[in-house]
C-alpha cells in the first residue's frame, strides 16, 4: 500500500490561506459593483439612510425613470455606438491585414515600418492630447465623428498582436494556396482569416471594451452634447440633473447617478459574461509585449 | 540602411518564398496603419514640438519664445506639484499592488474554480471607469456616503475621504487599485504559467520546500513579467485623468491635481504652447521612471 506523503499541517494552512485570499479579493472586487447595481433600484432616500439594506419590497425603477426624463442618454448611446462601429471596424479590418504583411512578407522598409509600430506602442496617449486637438481644430473636426473615430483607429497593439498570431501559420499552407493561384488578398481572406479567428475574437472583445470605455480623448474633442459619447455624458451627469430638475435633492440625484452608471455598465457586463474567455486571452496576450 | 538587412533576410535559403512580382501587396496592407500613424501620430507630434517653443494660444501667428515654456514649467510649483501628486499616487498604488497581485496569482495557479475567481477579479477592469468614479463619489461622501454611514453604525466618527487633502489621494488610489489589480493578476498569472514544471520538479527532488521554491524559482523567473507590469502601471498612474477629473476635479486644495489633470488645465486655458511643452516633459519623465524601475527590478532578476 503506497501511502501518499502525509500532508504537513503547514501545507493545510497554506491551502486555507490561499482560498481565503482568493475569496476575499474576489468579494472586494465585486462588492462595489453589486452595491451600485442594487442601490440603483432603491428609493433615493434609502440610499443615504440605509445604504447596506436591500429590500425587495421597496425596489423601484423611479431612479431610471427620473434620469431618462432629463438626461438624453439615448444620444450618448447612439454616439458611442457610432464610434464603436467605426473605430472597431477599422481596427478589426486593418490590424490583421498589417499583421499579415509584417508576419509573412519580406519587403524593403519592413524593419523601419515595424519600428514605427513598436514606437507607437510605447507612446503615452496623453502626449498626443494637445497636438491632436490642435489638428482637429485646424481640420474643423472638433465635435465631429471623424475626430472621435480616426485618431487611434488601427491601434499598434492590435497590429503587433495579429502579427504574432499570423506568424504561427505554417508557410506551407500559404504556399499551397499560392500554387492554387490565390492572389495576396485571396490568401488573406480564405486562409489567414479563418485560421486566426480565435485571435480575432479576442481582439474584438478587447477593442469593444476599450472603445466603449474610452474617456480622455472624447471628453477633450466632443464638447457639444450632440457628439458626446456615453462616458462623457456620464461624467457630467450630476450637473445635468441638478440643472434640469429644480429642487432635486441629493438623494434623488445619487439614485439617478447610480441608475445611469448601471445602464452604462450593462453592455460591457453582457459582453464580459458571454465572451470572458476571449477577453482574458486578449489581456494575457498583452504580456507578450514584454 | 534599414532596408539592407531586410533584403539579406529575404535572401536566406530557409525562407523559400519565390518573388515573382514586385511586392506591392504588403505595402498596401500596411498602408492604412501607416496613414493613421503619419496623420494622427507623427504629424501632430512634430507640430506640437514646434509649438512647445512658442506662446501660441490657439490663434494668430506663431511667436518663437525659445525655451521659455520649458523653463516656466521646470520652475513652476504647479508643475512639480502635479508631478508630486502623481508620484505619491504611484507609491500608494504600484508597490503594494504588485505584491498583492503576485500573491493572488500564485494562489490562483493551482486553485479550483480558477476561472470564476479570475472573472470576479477582472470585472472591475472592464467596468466603465466613469461609472465607477461616480459610484466612488457616492460611496465616499463625507455626510451621506455609504462608507461613513457604515462607520457611524460601528460608532466611529465620519471621515472626509474626499474633502480632507491628506485622504483624497488614498481614496483615489483605492479606486485605481480596485480597477487595475485584476489586470495585474492576469498578466502575472500568464508569467507564472510560462515557468516550465520541470524546474519545480527538479527543485523538489533537491528537497526544496514551498518557500524555497518561491524565492529561488518563482520570483526570479516571474521578474520579467513584474517589470513589464510596473512599466504599464507607471504609464497608467502618470496618465491618470478620468478618476481625478470625475471624482475630485483635482481638489481639495489641488491635492489630487495629477500630471494628467494639470496638462488638461492648459487646454482649458488655451495655453497650447505651454501644454505642448508639458506633454514632452511628461513623456521624458514617464520614460525615465519606467526605465529606472525596470533597471531596479532586472538587477534583482540576475541576483
Amino acid at each position: 500500500m503506497s501511502t501518499p506523503p502525509k500532508p504537513p499541517a503547514r501545507h493545510q494552512l497554506g491551502v486555507v490561506g490561499r482560498y481565503a485570499l482568493l475569496v476575499a479579493t474576489a468579494a472586494l472586487s465585486l462588492a462595489p459593483l453589486a452595491w451600485m447595481l442594487l442601490s440603483a433600484f432603491k428609493p433615493g432616500a434609502e440610499i443615504i439612510t440605509d445604504p447596506f439594506r436591500f429590500r425587495v419590497s421597496t425596489m423601484t425603477l423611479d431612479n431610471f425613470r427620473a434620469m431618462l426624463e432629463t438626461v438624453p442618454l439615448e444620444i450618448g448611446f447612439r454616439n458611442t455606438a457610432i464610434v464603436v462601429l467605426g473605430k472597431g471596424l477599422l481596427t478589426m479590418l486593418f490590424c490583421p491585414l498589417a499583421g499579415y504583411a509584417f508576419a509573412k512578407y519580406e519587403f524593403p522598409g519592413k524593419r523601419l515600418l515595424f519600428g514605427t509600430v513598436l514606437i507607437t506602442l510605447m507612446l503615452p496617449t496623453l502626449v498626443l492630447l494637445v497636438p491632436l486637438l490642435l489638428e482637429m481644430s485646424e481640420l474643423g473636426w472638433v465635435n465631429s465623428f471623424p475626430a472621435l473615430i480616426l485618431p487611434g483607429a488601427i491601434d499598434a497593439f492590435g497590429v503587433f498582436w495579429m502579427r504574432q498570431i499570423v506568424a504561427s501559420i505554417p508557410d506551407e499552407l500559404l504556399d499551397a494556396g499560392r500554387m492554387d493561384g490565390c492572389g495576396d488578398l485571396r490568401l488573406f481572406r480564405s486562409i489567414v482569416l479563418p485560421v486566426i479567428r480565435p485571435g480575432l475574437a479576442a481582439l474584438a472583445v478587447l477593442t469593444f471594451i476599450n472603445i466603449y470605455n474610452d474617456f480622455v480623448w472624447p471628453v477633450v474633442v466632443a464638447t457639444d452634447p450632440e457628439y458626446q459619447t456615453l462616458q462623457v455624458m456620464l461624467s457630467s451627469l450630476s450637473q445635468t440633473i441638478t440643472a434640469n430638475q429644480l429642487g432635486a435633492d441629493w438623494a434623488s440625484v445619487w439614485g439617478q447617478l447610480l441608475a445611469a452608471s448601471t445602464v452604462a455598465a450593462v453592455p460591457v457586463f453582457v459582453i464580459f459574461v458571454l465572451l470572458q474567455r476571449h477577453l482574458i486571452k486578449g489581456v494575457m496576450a498583452g504580456s507578450l509585449k514584454g | 540602411m534599414v532596408t539592407a538587412p531586410a533584403r539579406a533576410e529575404g535572401a536566406t535559403p530557409p525562407a523559400r518564398r519565390r518573388r515573382r512580382r514586385p511586392p506591392l501587396a504588403p505595402y498596401l496592407f500596411v498602408a492604412p496603419f501607416l496613414l493613421i500613424f503619419l496623420g494622427f501620430g507623427l504629424y501632430p507630434m512634430a507640430f506640437a514640438l514646434q509649438l512647445s517653443f512658442t506662446n501660441w494660444r490657439g490663434a494668430g501667428a506663431l511667436e518663437w519664445i525659445g525655451l521659455d515654456n520649458y523653463i516656466y514649467l521646470l520652475t513652476s510649483e504647479d508643475f512639480w506639484g502635479s508631478l508630486a501628486n502623481s508620484g505619491v499616487l504611484w507609491l500608494l498604488v504600484i508597490p503594494g499592488q504588485v505584491i498583492v497581485a503576485l500573491a493572488i496569482a500564485v494562489a490562483l495557479v493551482k486553485a479550483r474554480l480558477r476561472n470564476l475567481f479570475i472573472a470576479a477579479l477582472v470585472a472591475p477592469f472592464v467596468t466603465p471607469l466613469v461609472a465607477m468614479a461616480q459610484v466612488w463619489i457616492v460611496l465616499f461622501d463625507r455626510d451621506f456616503g455609504a462608507v461613513n454611514l457604515g462607520l457611524r453604525d460601528l460608532g466611529l466618527p465620519a471621515i472626509g475621504w474626499l474633502t480632507d487633502p491628506a485622504l483624497a489621494k488614498p481614496t483615489l488610489a483605492l479606486l485605481v487599485l480596485w480597477r487595475t489589480t485584476g489586470y495585474a493578476v492576469i498578466l502575472l498569472l500568464a508569467g507564472l504559467q510560462s515557468i516550465p514544471s520541470q524546474v519545480y520538479e527538479a527543485a523538489r527532488l533537491d528537497g526544496a520546500g514551498a518557500w524555497t521554491q518561491f524565492w529561488r524559482i518563482t520570483l526570479p523567473l516571474v521578474m520579467r513579467t513584474v517589470s513589464f507590469y510596473v512599466v504599464i502601471g507607471t504609464l497608467t498612474v502618470f496618465q491618470l485623468f478620468a478618476e481625478p477629473y470625475v471624482v475630485t476635479d483635482g481638489g481639495p486644495f489641488n491635492s489630487t491635481r495629477t500630471a494628467g489633470l494639470y496638462l488638461y488645465d492648459h487646454i482649458t486655458n488655451s495655453d497650447l504652447g505651454l501644454g505642448s511643452a508639458n506633454s514632452f516633459l511628461l513623456v521624458v519623465m514617464v520614460f525615465a521612471l519606467s526605465l529606472a524601475s525596470v533597471r531596479i527590478l532586472r538587477s534583482r532578476e540576475d541576483g
